[in-house]
């Protein structure tokens, strides 16, 4: 970063200047020479299409489907991955350069609206007139997310992953509780837990997402889905609204009364602090994604098979949000670069989306796909009760609202973390939340 | 290329025995190699962030020129002038702890006996783990329900030590100390060991004690390792960004986000590469300062001998 101080020295003579001159040619050659040695690799060659996932245990099926695929096709397809944290960095940097994929796995929403504001993604709305499958046979409040000013950008591919309040069903009873019903339900058993000496909620602030998970569903349920979506499409207002001011009293009503102790911002979801927490019985609820229940899976098998417990969240009295909206990760969704050379061979790949195969192939992982055709293999998942519950969850929900830092595009995911951990930690209060969020970016 | 570094070379081999008399110094063409090391990987980038610094770029599409927008955006930023402000108090806080503790260790390590060696071996563990490896480490260490924290209330309270500003940079300045600690040990250790033995004798015969042999003769001899150590101290410290990304995230909030972490954040999560390259260069204009101030103030541009007269 910084260069050693006195390195320069006054008074070039000519044979330095021409010493200069040679090495700065030599590093132009060099940049070309690296600048078009890759282009020769590009995807456009002969007759393949690359595909572009997500690196992590779910691989195994993409390459089954690339696999199935490539046994009828003529143009073959090929499997890339980038392992876990980099992946939207990386493609970032490879999307608009001859290296990239023809089809890419992404999360819908926030995280493609910048290629297709560029115009480098390819409108699926040929396919699917030639198709109608590609659309009709998926969820609509899944699809939907994929869909940006009226055009179809993507297919879902894996599965959903809807947000659920899970408990400790051990804790609940030891307290005479149940999982909440309403909103007054909720309040309530925070207030019996607390007077047993029992953390009501455990919260990985530390990561700052799993706090927004309360913001996301509290506007839901009191605002219905519509003030996010006014609020995304650049209707500010909508963060000043009255249903906005009363979902934020309703959050600091519920951190004021201690539900998710004092510490929270020290603990972590993504280093198995507050899972242990459920886990454990220091705490009796958790909001997280439907991946809690593998996360405790592996780390505190027992539990997960006696006593984790799950529901819907929570309905508010008085709010204007169906109590059967949803909100979390939707799918993940494979998009197409405009620029591909096989078109036809990428619509065909596309069609196995919604194929008995994956889905079978899907379910035994413990991924949910959301193709209509999936209750038809849920006793043969890995965990059926669950994957029912999760399915009908989704199915019979009016509104998937995707979490709100994957709905902004990147540049808003920081502000939106802070203005959220700010606003539970007290140190802005209603007006800096609002504020904070009418400033964030929304192209 | 090759004939024109040689008569680079031979030119300047003239020109050295011109006006030098005598004693020939090495040619420029020797530098050849380390210049384009340092033009390739030192000079170009800068110039390049410097040009992007004045662009947006989503890192996508071709950047253009927005002319100031950048600059401006971070003159009204409170988060960027908090950032500065965090990253000079972490890299006193990172010097005033680790230099005390870190010049014992290298003394005491330095002494012959064989319990020594053994016990300085363990200390310079730490040493060997990436900063990676040691934030997580630390990070499941100070949970506050499972780790340390939770065991001891009486001295962490309810161990909510990431949940504000101060307990943040002060979990940041002890795993630097923990880490960093042993590689300026280790300094301090080699510096002591060539203090001439003679200057101890000496001191012996005069009547000056332990103590008194560490502050008159070991101390002043070690001034030179002190600026060595304290230089890398306040690089590193500058440019801290690992232990923040995996302990802190800059958080709580904005609490520790210092001028690496913002520069990381701007650029390779919110892909505003233009606002990221202007951060990158108040950091470099910012770490530039600070380095000239230290070797004004220690003189280490002119550094003496400390064996003159032995």
């Amino acid at each position: 970063m910084d260069s050693p101080p006195g390195a320069r020295r006054k008074g070039a003579s000519p044979n330095r200047f021409a010493a200069v001159a040679a090495t700065t040619a030599l590093v132009l050659a060099l940049a070309t020479a690296c600048g078009s040695g890759g282009g020769s690799a590009s995807s456009a060659g002969s007759g393949t299409i690359h595909v572009l996932v997500y690196g992590d245990a779910g691989n195994t099926v993409e390459q089954q489907i690339v696999d199935t695929f490539n046994r009828t096709s003529k143009v073959k397809a090929v499997l890339d991955t980038i392992p876990g944290a980099d992946y939207q960095s990386k493609l970032n940097t490879i999307i608009n350069t001859p290296q990239a994929p023809d089809i890419f796995f992404n999360w819908g929403g926030g995280s493609i609206a910048p290629y297709v504001k560029d115009g480098l993604l390819l409108p699926l709305d040929d396919m699917i007139a030639k198709d109608p499958a590609l659309k009709s046979d998926f969820l609509p409040s899944v699809f939907n997310t994929a869909v940006i000013d009226g055009k179809a950008y993507g297919v879902p591919m894996r599965g959903t992953q809807p947000v659920l309040l899970f408990d400790n069903k051990q804790v609940l009873a030891d307290a005479g509780l149940s999982a909440p019903q309403t909103w007054d339900d909720l309040i309530n058993d925070v207030k019996v837990l607390k007077a047993k000496g029992v953390t009501p909620i455990a919260l990985g602030g530390g990561d700052q997402w799993p706090t927004l998970m309360w913001f996301e569903y509290v506007f839901d349920r009191v605002a219905g889905p519509g003030l996010f979506q006014k609020a995304l499409s650049g209707d500010k207002s909508a963060w000043a609204s009255p249903d906005s001011a009363k979902a934020l009293g309703m959050l600091k009503q519920l951190v004021d009364a201690g539900a998710f102790g004092s510490n929270f911002d020290s603990v972590k979801f993504t280093d198995g602090g507050s899972p242990a927490l459920l886990a454990k019985g220091k705490a009796a609820f958790e909001l997280m994604g439907s991946w809690e229940y593998s996360t405790q899976q592996s780390g505190n098998p027992d539990f997960a098979k006696n006593d984790l417990g799950y529901s819907a969240f929570p309905s508010v009295a008085g709010g204007k949000g169906d109590p059967n909206d949803v909100v979390g990760n939707t799918n993940n969704f494979y998009s197409v670069l405009k620029k591909t050379q096989h078109p036809d061979a990428v619509a065909a790949f596309l069609k196995l989306m919604y194929s008995d195969e994956f889905v079978k192939a899907q379910l035994a992982i413990g991924n949910l796909p959301t193709t209509t055709g999936t209750a038809n293999f849920l006793a043969a998942s890995a965990s059926p009760a669950y994957s029912q519950f999760q399915f009908n969850l989704v199915k019979a929900a009016p509104s998937f609202q995707l979490s709100w830092d994957q709905a902004y595009p990147p540049a808003a995911t920081t502000p939106i973390h802070t203005a959220v951990q700010e606003f539970f930690d007290g140190k802005t209060d209603a007006n800096g939340f609002i504020q904070a969020m009418q400033s964030l970016p929304n192209s | 290329m090759s004939a024109l570094s040689f008569a680079a070379v031979a030119g300047r081999r003239r020109t050295a025995r011109r006006t030098a008399a005598g004693a020939t110094r090495p040619g420029f063409g020797w530098a050849i190699p380390a210049t384009v090391f340092f033009l390739l990987f030192a000079v170009l980038p800068l110039v390049l962030v410097a040009v992007l610094s004045f662009t947006s770029w989503d890192g996508i599409t071709a950047p253009h020129f927005n002319g100031l927008a950048n600059w401006t955006k971070l003159l009204n930023d409170p988060v960027m002038t908090q950032s500065v402000w965090l990253t000079l108090l972490l890299t006193a806080l990172g010097v005033v702890t680790q230099t005390p503790v870190s010049i014992l260790l290298g003394v005491w390590a330095a002494g012959p006996q064989r319990n020594r060696a053994v016990l300085s071996a363990v200390f310079f563990v730490p040493l060997l783990l990436s900063a990676t490896a040691v934030s997580v480490l630390w990070r499941a260490l100070l949970d506050p329900n499972f780790g340390l924290p939770g065991q001891l209330p009486w001295l962490f309270g309810n161990g909510n030590l990431l949940g504000s500003q101060a307990g943040s940079i002060a979990v940041l300045t002890f795993v630097g100390m923990w880490q960093f600690t042993p590689l300026h040990a280790l300094l301090y250790q080699g510096g002591t060991r060539a203090i001439p033995q003679v200057l101890y004798q000496a001191a012996a015969i005069d009547g000056a004690g332990t103590v008194r042999q560490f502050f008159h003769i070991t101390l002043p001899q070690l001034r030179n390792t002190m600026i060595t150590s304290v230089i890398l101290m306040v690089v590193g410290g500058l440019t801290t960004f690992d232990t923040v990304l995996i302990l802190t995230q800059g958080g709580p909030g904005t609490d520790t986000t210092v001028s690496a972490y913002y520069m990381y954040q701007q650029g390779f999560k919110e892909f505003d590469f233009g606002a990221g390259s202007a951060v990158a260069l108040v950091l470099v204009v910012v770490a530039t300062l600070v380095s000239l101030a230290v070797v004004r103030l220690s003189g280490y541009d002119k550094m003496r001998s400390t064996a003159e007269g032995i």
